[in-house]
């Protein structure tokens, strides 16, 4: 960090000594590369004007809010982009994670008939499990084969939609949305954390900030971390100076299948009610917010604060319109369209740095 | 970070998805500005033909009619369908109608289907 402070005031010195063409240039630069925040800030104060109550303290605590409930799963497809690679899978596996945690919390169980209501930190296990052994899968296949990663995570998102499926047939329940969880885990991720005004801040956003905290060292304080990001930035560079590049590319998407248990954790108690489709396109979100964050699909670039950073600009995004009542099914084609222009934001600033 | 990362002409050689790329900087910049022009003719566009659509699922009774209403706006009650030997018994926003909306609380924040709830008549 300090580091990066040292270097601003020589880049205004650089600025100054430049001829007018190439300043001219370098403010181009700038601008193009901050594109999507000048174009999110823009949105915002768009927004604000059209409808204030959207900057009132209420609706600031729930983009917060939503931030933290989308923040874990957006910080395991960022390991995976690190790796310059991708994971399609995530939404699915968010998915089945829910549907199990909220499986194993029914006060009916009509999936597992007669089974009581098991304590809070089985369902945690079981999610962390289910998540890891995907992500086993995807990284197995990565590291050994070298699949290109869309065509493994695609593979691993068919396979667990499948399981998905079978699951939410098993017991009595014949592909009904599961709802009716237990009041000790709706509370443990609902409830109040402490309050900002009348608004709650519910107990997940605590989960999320350790989560967060947690990967944040990982990525940056451990052999791991600096492994990973080697084996981002040149894979073959990484294993000629001994990094173990099979394990280092398993275990990010063991940790990033991880992530993605607990998202789905916290998404059954959050939302109260699971069917098949619960996390559907989560991934594309996660996606998205990373790219606006800076993880570049260069490999091997991108930072924590960047996930964040990029999620919670997502959300000012979408909360903000959906204020404005926009049509939700435009939503998908603004984020298909944020996707392709954050990324040629990304190529560009490797382009120019060449 | 930046200490991690190798020299320059080692990068290049690796790219990630970006490593068959060959296009100019000036390309890409009318790339970046049509796509961003487009994102925000499409949020022109959505913010212009706003509102929201709730329809009621009477589930086997009489028709009812949907409404368009905005963010935050309350359902306006509908005339309560009716159904052959059944009671009526509210609406609710879910299919197995669980959970029950209250047309005097509930705001509305997206399109949504309610879901009508029959008690038989005795």
């Amino acid at each position: 960090m300090t580091k990066l402070k040292a270097n601003k005031p020589s880049k205004i010195e650089e600025l100054k000594a430049m001829t007018p063409k190439d300043r001219k240039r370098a403010i181009g630069d700038l601008l193009m590369n901050n594109a999507m925040f000048i174009i999110i800030a823009i949105a915002v104060v768009g927004i604000y004007i059209a409808e204030p109550t959207f900057l009132s303290l209420p609706s600031v605590v729930n983009i917060i809010n939503l931030t933290a409930a989308k923040l874990p799963i957006a910080l395991g497809v960022g390991g995976c982009i690190i790796l310059a690679g991708t994971d399609i899978s995530a939404g699915r596996v968010v998915g089945l994670s829910a549907c199990i945690a909220a499986g194993l919390q029914l006060t009916t169980n009509k999936l597992f008939p007669g089974l009581q209501v098991m304590p809070v930190p089985v369902a945690i296990l079981a999610v962390l499990v289910v998540g890891a052994c995907v992500g086993f899968v995807n990284g197995f296949f990565m590291a050994k084969f070298k699949l290109h990663p869309f065509i493994v995570t695609l593979s691993t998102q068919l396979i667990v939609y499948g399981i998905i499926l079978i699951f939410m047939q098993l017991g009595t329940n014949s592909g009904q949305t599961l709802s009716g969880m237990s009041e000790s885990y709706r509370n443990f991720v609902t409830g109040e954390l402490f309050k900002v005004g009348n608004t709650t801040v519910p107990r997940y956003v605590l989960y999320s900030a350790i989560i967060a905290v947690v990967v944040w060292v990982i990525w940056n304080k451990t052999t791991f971390g600096k492994n990973m990001y080697a084996v981002g930035s040149n894979e073959d560079a990484a294993n000629v100076s001994g990094v173990n590049v099979t394990k280092t590319i398993i275990m990010v998407f063991i940790m990033a299948g991880m992530l993605y248990g607990l998202t789905g954790f916290m998404d059954a108690a959050r939302i109260a009610s699971v069917n098949a489709n619960t996390g559907l396109n989560y991934e594309s979100d996660a996606i998205a917010a990373c790219v606006i964050g800076g993880i570049s699909f260069v490999g091997g670039i991108g930072k924590v604060s960047g996930a964040i950073i990029g999620v919670l600009l997502l959300q000012v995004i979408f909360v903000g319109l959906n204020y404005l009542s926009v049509d939700p099914n435009l939503l998908y084609i603004v984020k298909g369209m944020i996707i392709l222009v954050a990324c040629s934001i990304d190529m560009r600033k490797y382009l120019v740095r060449k | 970070m930046e200490e991690q990362k190798p020299s320059r002409e080692v990068q290049s050689s690796f790219r990630g998805l970006y490593r068959n790329v060959k296009i100019s900087v000036k390309t890409l910049d009318k790339i970046i500005l049509g796509g961003i022009a487009a994102i925000v003719v499409l949020v022109l566009f959505g913010v212009a033909n706003n509102g929201y659509t709730v329809t009621f699922d009477s589930n086997g009774g009489t028709d009812v009619p949907s409404q368009e209403l905005m963010y935050g706006d309350l359902v306006a009650e509908p005339e309560p369908p009716s159904r052959e030997g059944y009671e009526f018994a509210g609406w609710y926003s879910d299919e197995n109608c669980i959970y029950p909306w209250d047309m005097e609380t509930n705001q509305v924040s997206r399109s949504m289907t309610l879901y009508a709830a029959w008690v038989p008549e005795e």
